[in-house]
Formats: C-alpha cells, sequence, structure tokens
C-alpha cells in the first residue's frame, strides 16, 4: 500500500504543490509568528537583565493598582535613602525615577514616537554600577540644565554634546543642553526606547516628584548575596507600605510583565494563523475529495483484488500525512525566514526591534510540524472514508459523477451543526460567562463548519441565483460557466466554503469597526460641546505620554477662550473593581462635553468626590451621597458620589469623573491626555485657533482638531487597526483563492473530453478562458455570499453584546461591504488565471481522444 | 453518376501527415489527393490504422498536414492561426464524432445550438423546427445528454452539426457505438440532410451497411487511396472490401 501511496503522490507533483500550499502558508505564519516573539523575547529578557545588572535589592512602595493602564505604583519617599545606606552590607543605593521625558530637536521635531512602540523615557543618572549606560561622549549630568541622551536618540534629532535641545515632561517644555552621549552595552539605545538621563534633582522637578523616588536601588557589597541584602533592609526599615525585593525578583517581574505584553501580540499572530490553517485545511479537504473520486476505478479495482477497507483509509491517510510533514517543514523553514519579515513590517508600524539572534526554539518545530501535520491528516479523514466506501463494482463502472443523495441528511446536520455554533456564540456573548473567548471563538468555528456542511444543499439555488445575469451577458458561455459551477454542489460548496471564512472575517471586522466608527462619531456629536481638542499626534496611549499641564494653562490664558480643560484617562479600583476613569476640571466640563447631569453638582466635585453615569448607579445599586471605597497609585481612599450624570460608557465616555485635583492627589504622574477648549461666544473660533496653533509650536506631540477633525481622527485610529487586520486576513483569503484555482484546476483535467469537444465545435480560446473564469467568479460570489451572510451576523451579535461598552448601534457599511463583492469577484478572475490558461492550451485532439 | 461538375467542399491536396520521427514514424496520411463534392454523401473506408480519422481532422482543421495542402471551400487551412481556424470549424464545418459528442451539462437543444450560440448567432427557427422535426425528438429537447440513448445522443451530434448549415459535416464512425436500430436512424437522418437539404457530408465507418448509405465510397490504406466506389450497395462495398483485403 505504501507503495500506492507514493506513487499517488509521485504522478500528482503539482497538485500537491498547490495543496500543499496551503498548508505551507498558514505554517509559515506560524512559525513566523513563535521565532518572532521568541527572538523578541529573549532580545527584551537580555535588556532587563542587563539593566538591573548590578541591582542587588530593590526597595518600593507596595501601594499598587492594576488597572486596564498597567500597574502604577506609589512612589516612596526621598528621606529613606540615607536609612538604606546605612544598611550594612549596602554598597551603593540611589533613588530612581521612571518619566515621560522627549527631546525636542533643533528642528522643533519631538524624537521617538510614543504612540508606538519604544517609549520616551527619562531617568536619573546613577553613578557606579547602578548605571546600565555608557558615557561615549561628553560627560555626566552634573546640574540642573544638563541632560545626557542615548546615542539612537542623538543620531536621530542630530545632536552633539553641547547642543541645546529641548525637553517635553510633564513640566512645562523646558532647554537643556546635552552633557553627554550613552550607549546602552553595545546598543545604541534600549530596544530603541528614547532615554534621557538627569541629576536626582532635575528628574524630581521634571516629574514632580519632589523628594520621591520611583524606588531606591541598592547594590551589595562582595558576600552578600541578594536574599541577604533584602533581609537586611528589610528588617532596618519600619515603614509598612515599602517592600523589599531582589534584583532577580525585579528583573523576573519585568520579564513578566513584558512576555504578558508580548503574548497578547503573540497571540493574536497565531490565531491569524490559525484561521488560515483553518481555511488551508478547506482546500486538503477538497483535494483529497476530488482525488478519491477522480481515482474510484482504481480505488475499485484495488478492493477487488483484495485491498481491505482500512487499506484503502490508510492509504489515503498516509498519503495525506506525507503531504503534512513536507508542507509543514517546508512552511516551518519559509516561516524562520518570515520572522525576519515580520520584523521589517513591525519596523515599517513604527516598532523597532533591535537586533539579535533569531530563536527557533524546539516547541517552535514541534508545534508546527505537529499541527500542520495534524490539520492535513484531520482533513483528509472524511475522504478517506468516502474511498473506503468504493465498492468493487465501481472498478467496472465508468467514474459516474457523484449523485447527491442524502441531500436530506445532510441538510438537517448542517442546520444542527450551525444552530449548535450559533447558541454557543451567543451564549459566549450574552450569557455572562467566566470565558466568553472561548465559547465565542469555538462558537464561531461551529457556524463555519456548519455553514460549509449546508453548502451542497444551498451552493446550487444560490449559484444560480447569482450567475442568473450571466447567460445574458456571455451567452452561451455564460450558460457554460454557471453550469459547470453547479454541476458538482459538494466541490463547488467547499471550495466556496474556504473564502467564505475569510469574507466572513473581514466582512464581520469591516462592520465592527463601521459601528466603533459611528458609536464614535455618535458620542461627539452627542457629547462633544467644546469648540477644539488638544490631543497627541496619531493618538498616544494614555500612559506614559501625554502633556504637561503647562499646556492646558496656557490654552486657557488664550485671549477668547471660555471654557478649558485637560483631561486625563486613568484606572482605579472602585469597590474592588478595576474601572475606567476620566479626570478633568469639574468648573468647565460641563460646558466642554455634555455628559448631561441628572442630579448632584457635577461643577463641584472635590478632591475625594466623584460623578457616577446613571446607568453604572442603577447597576451597582449606588446613591447620590454614598461613599464607595477606592484604590488609587497613591494609596487607598474613599470617594463620595456628588453627582450623577447621563452620558457615560454606553456613550463612549466614561462611567466615572472625577476632577483633575482628586487625580493630583491620587496619581503620581500628572500629564493630560487631551485638552478642550470652548471659545467665548464674542470670540472669533478662527482667531483663537490660530493662537493655540502658535502655543502648539512648543508641544510638537500635540496637533489642535476641531470637532470634524477629532471625529476624524479617531475613524482613522480604528482604520489603521482595522487596516492591520485586513493584512492579517490576507494571507487566509490568498489561501482561499489558491484553493478555487486548485479545484478549478482538477476539474479541467475531469473535463478535457468536455474541453475537446466544445473547442472542436468551434469554442476560441477566449471564450473557453472567459467560461472557466466566470465558473470561477460564481464560485468566489457564492464565498463572498456566504460569507457576508456570517459576517453579519457575526458583526450584530458581538455589537449587540458590547452595547453597554459605548457601541451605539450595529452599523453595516454597505460601500465596503460592495467593495468586498467586487474584490472577491475579481479575486476569482485571479484564480482562474492559471487553469484557464491551462484549459485553453490543451490541444484539441488529444483532448477529445482522451479517456 | 452525377454529370454536372461540383464544387469541391473540401479537398487534400498531396497531404501528408507523419507523427514522430526516425524509427518511431508514421505515415498516418501519405501525400493523399483526395475531394469531396458539395452535396454528396462520402463514406470513408479502410482497415483500423488506415488514417481515415486523421485524415477527417486534418480537413476538419483539428491537426495541421505535415505537407501539402488541406482546403474547405477556398480557404487553405494551413494558413490560419488557431483563431481562425476554431471560427473555421464553428460557422463552415460541423462534427460528429464516435462518442462523448455532448456537454454534458448542456441540454438537447442548447447542444444542438451550441455552435451557433458561441459564434453568437440566432437560429434560424425555420430550419430548427425542420431539423429537430427530422432528427425526431422534439419531446427529449429538454433533456440533458445522460437522460438520452446513444442513438438519441447521436442524433442530437449531427443535429448540431447541421443546424449551423455548414458548408460541410464530418462524422468520425458516428454509429460505431449504436446497435443497428440506432444505426440506421442516425443514417437515415443523414442521408436525408443530403437529399433534402443539399448538405455535403463525409463520414468515416468500417461498416459496410452504414457505407451503402453513401453516395460514394473511398477506400484508404496506409495512408493512401486505394480504391473508390459510386453509388455503392453493401453487397458492392462488402465485395470491394474483400479484393482490397484479399
Ligand atoms: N497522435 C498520434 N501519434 C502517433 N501516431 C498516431 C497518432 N494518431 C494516429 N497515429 C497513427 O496514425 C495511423 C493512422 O491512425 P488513424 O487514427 O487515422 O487510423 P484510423 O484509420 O482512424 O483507424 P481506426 O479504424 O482504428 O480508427 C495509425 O497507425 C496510428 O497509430
Ligand atoms: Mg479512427
Amino acid at each position: 500500500m505504501w507503495i500506492v501511496t507514493l506513487k499517488g503522490l509521485l504522478g500528482h507533483k503539482l497538485r500537491f504543490m498547490l495543496t500543499g500550499l496551503a498548508v505551507v502558508l498558514g505554517v509559515a505564519f506560524m512559525a513566523g509568528t513563535l521565532v518572532l516573539t521568541d527572538t523578541i523575547q529573549v532580545i527584551f529578557d537580555d535588556l532587563v537583565a542587563s539593566v538591573n545588572d548590578g541591582t542587588d535589592a530593590f526597595v518600593r512602595s507596595n501601594e499598587v493598582v492594576d488597572s486596564a493602564f498597567g500597574e502604577e505604583r506609589n512612589r516612596v519617599s526621598a528621606a529613606l535613602l540615607p536609612q538604606v545606606r546605612a544598611v550594612q552590607g549596602v554598597a551603593q543605593a540611589e533613588g530612581d525615577l521612571q518619566f515621560y521625558a522627549q527631546v525636542v530637536d533643533a528642528k522643533g521635531e519631538a524624537i521617538g514616537n510614543p504612540g508606538r512602540g519604544a517609549a520616551s523615557f527619562g531617568f536619573i543618572w546613577n553613578p557606579g554600577r547602578l548605571n546600565a549606560y555608557r558615557l561615549v561622549a561628553g560627560n555626566s549630568p552634573s546640574a540642573a540644565g544638563e541632560v545626557v541622551i542615548d546615542r539612537g536618540t542623538a543620531k536621530k534629532g542630530n545632536l552633539r554634546v553641547g547642543s541645546k535641545v529641548k525637553v517635553l515632561s510633564q513640566s512645562a517644555p523646558q532647554d537643556f543642553k546635552v552633557a553627554g552621549i550613552v550607549t546602552f552595552g553595545e546598543a545604541d539605545s534600549p530596544a530603541g526606547a528614547s532615554v534621557s538621563l538627569f541629576t536626582s534633582e532635575e528628574a524630581q522637578r521634571l516629574s514632580g516628584a519632589l523628594g520621591q523616588y520611583d524606588g531606591i536601588s541598592v547594590s551589595a557589597v562582595d558576600g552578600v548575596s541578594q536574599e541577604q541584602m533584602v533581609r537586611r533592609i528589610d528588617a532596618a526599615l519600619s515603614d509598612p507600605k515599602v517592600e523589599v525585593i531582589s534584583g532577580a525578583t525585579l528583573t523576573k517581574e519585568n520579564q513578566d510583565e513584558f512576555t504578558q505584553q508580548l503574548s497578547f501580540f503573540s497571540t493574536a499572530l497565531l490565531a491569524f494563523a490559525l484561521i488560515s490553517l483553518f481555511v488551508g485545511s478547506f482546500i486538503i479537504f477538497n483535494t483529497f475529495s476530488i482525488i478519491v473520486a477522480q481515482r474510484t476505478r482504481e480505488i475499485g479495482l484495488m478492493r477487488a483484488i483484495g485491498a481491505s477497507r482500512s487499506q484503502i483509509v490508510k492509504s489515503v491517510i498516509a498519503e495525506a500525512a506525507l503531504v503534512g510533514i513536507l508542507a509543514s517543514a517546508v512552511g516551518l523553514g519559509i516561516g524562520i525566514l518570515l520572522a525576519a519579515g515580520l520584523k521589517a513590517l513591525l519596523a515599517g508600524l513604527g516598532i523597532d526591534i533591535p537586533a539579535g539572534a533569531t530563536q527557533v526554539l524546539p516547541r517552535t518545530i514541534i508545534v508546527c510540524l505537529g499541527v500542520g501535520t495534524f490539520v492535513t491528516i484531520a482533513a483528509s479523514v472524511l475522504p478517506s472514508r468516502k474511498a473506503s466506501r468504493v465498492s468493487p463494482m465501481q472498478a467496472l463502472r465508468s467514474t459516474g459523477s457523484d449523485p447527491m443523495k442524502q441531500l436530506g441528511r445532510r441538510s438537517t446536520i448542517g442546520v444542527v451543526i450551525t444552530a449548535v455554533g450559533v447558541g454557543s456564540l451567543l451564549y459566549g456573548l450574552f450569557g455572562n460567562v467566566e470565558n466568553p473567548t472561548l465559547f465565542v471563538g469555538i462558537g464561531a468555528l461551529v457556524v463555519f463548519l456548519g455553514v460549509a456542511a449546508l453548502g451542497p444543499v444551498i451552493a446550487r439555488p444560490v449559484s444560480r441565483v447569482l450567475a442568473a445575469p450571466l447567460p445574458k451577458l456571455k451567452g452561451m458561455v455564460g450558460v457554460l460557466a454557471r453550469e459547470n459551477a453547479v454541476r458538482n454542489p459538494r466541490r463547488t460548496a467547499s471550495t466556496a466554503a474556504a473564502l467564505m471564512i475569510g469574507v466572513a472575517l473581514v466582512g464581520f471586522i469591516t462592520i465592527f469597526a463601521a459601528s466603533i466608527k459611528n458609536s464614535i462619531a455618535t458620542a461627539v456629536d452627542s457629547a462633544f460641546t467644546a469648540d477644539f481638542v488638544v490631543a497627541a499626534k496619531g493618538g498616544g496611549p494614555p500612559v506614559l505620554s501625554g502633556f504637561s499641564p503647562d499646556l492646558a494653562q496656557k490654552i486657557k490664558e488664550v485671549p477668547g477662550v471660555g471654557a478649558s480643560s485637560g483631561l486625563r484617562f486613568a484606572g482605579a479600583e472602585l469597590q474592588g473593581k478595576g474601572v475606567f476613569i476620566i479626570a478633568s476640571d469639574p468648573a468647565t466640563s460641563t460646558e466642554l462635553f455634555d455628559v448631561q447631569p441628572e442630579s448632584g453638582d457635577f461643577k463641584q466635585l472635590g478632591i475625594d468626590d466623584v460623578a457616577v453615569s446613571s446607568d453604572r448607579m442603577k447597576k451597582e445599586g449606588w446613591v447620590l451621597g454614598q461613599r464607595i471605597s477606592a484604590k488609587f497609585p497613591k494609596g487607598a481612599s474613599t470617594l463620595k458620589i456628588t453627582a450623577v450624570f447621563g452620558l457615560g460608557q454606553q456613550a463612549g465616555l466614561s462611567d466615572y469623573f472625577i476632577s483633575l485635583a482628586g487625580y493630583d492627589a491620587h496619581y503620581t504622574q500628572q500629564l493630560d491626555s487631551q485638552v478642550y477648549a470652548k471659545v467665548a461666544d464674542d470670540a472669533n473660533p478662527r482667531v483663537v485657533g490660530r493662537e493655540i496653533q502658535k502655543i502648539l509650536k512648543e508641544y510638537p506631540t500635540a496637533e489642535l482638531l476641531d470637532q470634524e477633525q477629532f471625529k476624524a481622527t479617531r475613524s482613522g485610529q480604528v482604520d489603521q487597526i482595522l487596516n492591520l487586520i485586513y493584512a492579517l486576513l490576507a494571507l487566509a483569503v490568498v489561501i482561499a483563492l489558491i484553493g478555487i484555482a486548485n479545484t478549478l484546476g482538477l476539474s479541467i483535467v475531469e473535463r478535457t473530453n468536455e474541453l475537446g469537444l466544445l473547442r472542436a465545435v468551434g469554442m476560441t480560446r477566449r471564450q473557453l478562458r472567459s467560461a472557466i473564469r466566470w465558473e470561477s467568479v460564481i464560485i468566489a460570489l457564492l464565498g463572498t455570499a456566504l460569507g457576508l451572510v456570517i459576517a453579519v451576523f457575526f458583526g450584530w451579535a458581538l455589537v449587540t453584546a458590547l452595547r453597554d461598552q459605548g457601541l451605539s448601534g450595529f452599523v453595516a457599511p454597505i460601500d465596503r461591504l460592495a467593495v468586498i463583492v467586487v474584490l472577491a469577484g475579481f479575486a476569482g478572475v485571479i484564480a482562474a488565471i492559471l487553469p484557464a490558461r491551462r484549459a485553453a492550451r490543451l490541444n484539441v485532439l488529444d483532448a477529445i481522444s482522451q479517456e | 453518376m452525377n454529370t454536372v461538375t461540383k464544387t469541391s467542399a473540401a479537398r487534400a491536396v498531396a497531404a501528408s501527415k507523419i507523427y514522430g520521427s526516425g524509427d518511431a514514424e508514421v505515415r498516418a496520411l501519405d501525400s493523399i489527393n483526395v475531394e469531396f463534392a458539395s452535396g454528396m454523401f462520402t463514406a470513408i473506408m479502410g482497415p483500423s490504422g488506415s488514417g481515415k480519422s486523421t485524415l477527417l481532422h486534418v480537413l476538419a482543421g483539428l491537426d495541421p498536414v505535415t505537407s501539402g495542402e488541406v482546403f474547405i471551400g477556398e480557404i487553405e487551412l494551413s494558413t490560419l492561426k488557431d483563431k481562425e481556424l476554431t471560427l473555421v470549424r464553428r460557422d463552415r464545418l460541423g462534427f460528429v464524432f464516435q462518442s462523448f459528442n455532448l456537454i454534458p451539462t448542456l441540454n438537447a437543444l442548447e447542444n444542438m445550438t451550441l455552435p451557433l450560440s458561441l459564434g453568437g448567432r440566432k437560429v434560424d427557427p425555420a430550419w430548427q423546427d425542420e431539423v429537430v422535426k427530422a432528427v425526431g425528438l422534439g419531446d427529449r429537447l429538454g433533456h440533458r445528454p445522460n437522460e438520452l440513448s446513444g442513438g438519441q445522443q447521436q442524433r442530437v451530434a449531427v443535429a448540431r452539426a447541421l443546424l449551423s448549415k455548414p458548408e460541410i459535416v464530418f462524422a468520425d464512425e458516428p454509429t460505431g457505438n449504436l446497435d443497428s436500430r440506432s444505426s440506421s436512424e442516425v443514417l437515415s437522418f443523414m442521408r436525408a440532410a443530403v437529399d433534402n437539404f443539399g448538405q455535403t457530408i463525409v463520414m468515416v465507418t468500417h461498416d459496410a451497411g452504414a457505407a451503402a448509405y453513401a453516395d460514394r465510397v473511398v477506400f484508404l490504406a496506409d495512408g493512401r487511396i486505394e480504391a473508390e466506389l459510386m453509388n455503392p450497395t453493401s453487397a458492392t462495398v462488402l465485395d470491394r472490401m474483400k479484393q482490397l483485403g484479399g
């Protein structure tokens, strides 16, 4: 039997290359992701380890809030430093601060982009072993007004020792002299981050941490272990809000934190790789089904001469296993090369990854080979069982077309599977379950399988409808295209199903994005009563970057500005639950956004007051005036609900507002994410806008937007993510197209006779190509139609489920969905190019006389 | 015997077809000269491998000659490109093969009108009625080939060949797979086409009975014309076959 298997493979090299390609691409994607993330992980682990190299112990606050914005920890008093230094065995102890600081070059452009990838950080310059940097020019910062920058920043900004630079931080923008330039080991900068180092006093001033540090790094004398050091310091300090950890623990924590962020990224990429493989499995299923059908005679003969059913099954599975292993191995190889390409892609997105040895872990090899082979084998199980049901008698009969029997049973099975999928999906979305993603993911998968199972039943009628205009348009060619598309509904359906998945996901994400954009627009329209907003160019993340409150102050002072306020986004724990909070100036906020105050006095929000949306009040069962427990980076406190307002998270805002004064009191870093301004009634908005623009010259990371522009930039950000997802889904679509080409190619082999006859009675090559092209278009449109139906359902379900998360309503963007249909049609044309060319090249005589 | 000089619908002039080369060289047609007059039903006979199909194929522009010339009307086929050849086949020729003559996805009527609709031409309804009536499949026009008997399928194929009013119809053993009843259905139909519509037909056959339907029989052997017989009957054909075979 093995020989038959091998002969089968060698006899159809091209066919198996195409089939294998579906697996190769998916596995390559997966391998590329694993290799890339492993490589990044190792680079970063090394980085963290060398940053903390000289640190044996670290003293820090134990007050910490873990919010959506990451971990935010309280600072410690600088008074701890002499106490720590006095501990026996301490060789050196220094205060640390890490804060937002961004260098602006002579052209007035900010270096680095905290919005994407590597951040811009300010640090205290520490001497000795506690300094991870190496001076390559100039001196350490020794006075106020001096800064040391990394060589990467210096190169980007064309800066030298002695250059004047401006530094953006939470203080007003301020001029500094470059005192020195450092490298990070051999690298220009740590992981592409932009770094500026200051004296301790200067750093404290810039970060608003007068008399404070983030923590204290300790280097022990030789002979004192990290554990001993930790124990000794712990014993010497009496502050219950301070904890001591070892350097190793600190390194581990930093590494783990990064691993977590990275795993988010790698999980997302892996999900797309698996989608590609899932689509690929349809191609494999299809190829093996067609092969089994074409080999019915051969299989019947083998049965007649004594091959058992299980031998037939085994021979098909063995063939699949061989294809799977070979394709996975090739995919793995390509994936390793691809990792380099992905790195370049990320760099193109502004995420710089420093050089480092490519990591190919045994895990990567095992997972890639295993998953690729498994998918191939799993997809061939059904065709192999079908092969085993071929009776010896069928060796004698000619290969008749596959009659559509058992359609009734098939519809029932398809409907049941689809229903189970829909059920799981809806349960995940609306059922308040522990792990909604699991139910939603499996539900979506099962829906795809269910619709694919239903495919053969619906393929014929739907294709006929789709192809209805063809005979009018293309005459006989159109009739032939239509008839060929529906002559084998099983094949057409499973070919279309592969594309269906890609289109369903593309359509779904398009609908979801449109709904988000629509919600943003609605929220801005209903709540945004300011005339201007100053926001980060390209939309930065809300942590560790933003604008100095000085900007809001300057804007407030612009003549003609009526009301204005900085806006900060923050995470906190309220009543033990992690929440998203907006901080603003309560006195002016109601003029800048119409949050629809309902009761209490929004304008009088004090330091320990909170305004809560009426929706949230109802859900939590709170009443006005109630006190709720809160946990902030600066420690626990109690907040009093002093106002209730209408437009909360449901309208795209937040359910909680606190005052800027409250933010000051509860958070360490003081950066505005946005600044809102309303023009006074008697002022000219144009003039005011121009004045604000002048101020922004000092703030190169900021841009001034009016309501429409603000909406547009927010939509633009959604579009950016959307495009990224399109790019990631592209592979699944490409694989589906390979599937269409593959099916057409196999069908053409089957139809050689017929094609010869058509050519003999006068069909031109062009007409033949056209017929195959249109057949391909029909298959593509069938997949698209099914995909879009699923997309609308998925979109509707998710949008509805997220209604109270700020999604105002389901929007199906007809224009974009129409573009998908048109593109799918074109894709069908492209998929048909090779098969059509091959068919047109058939020698008429050979084709006719072929048995 | 026809006294009127008929124009030739197709002819081969010193046409040779050589397959392979060197030792494996096969001379399927050996400098053959033959002419097929308009309005005449010609049968081609000869032993297996004598080049009958090859002759039909080169005349129909399905296969190029190695040397010599082939004319359809006054058009010399070797000067034509694939596209032009295709159009000649579509618009001026009809073809009936031994088997697999019909497109399985099209019904009988669609199959009959296939060359016309490929050319974007309208069917002359009166002519269509006449052909359909002659072919005797009036109630089966909507059926697909797999719902038709072998004889019915071949009649549809002949109807297809006639419907475009081609200058000449080539048929390669059109009754080779049929029983005697179906054969005579098909052959009578072809005969009627020649008699009633002045159709030109060239048919390859192994069957003396079939050849008897023709006006003229051409005997091939080793790629050459061995003999000819006008107004044949089964008996004269068998007689001549015996002579040649002996
Ligand atoms: N494509 C080809 N390649 C090589 N030789 C060929 C090819 N086609 C035909 N021949 C050879 O040319 C010769 C004539 O073949 P042809 O098919 O014309 O015979 P025929 O008279 O139609 O025979 P039959 O009665 O069996 O159909 C034969 O010897 C055949 O083997
Ligand atoms: Mg022959």
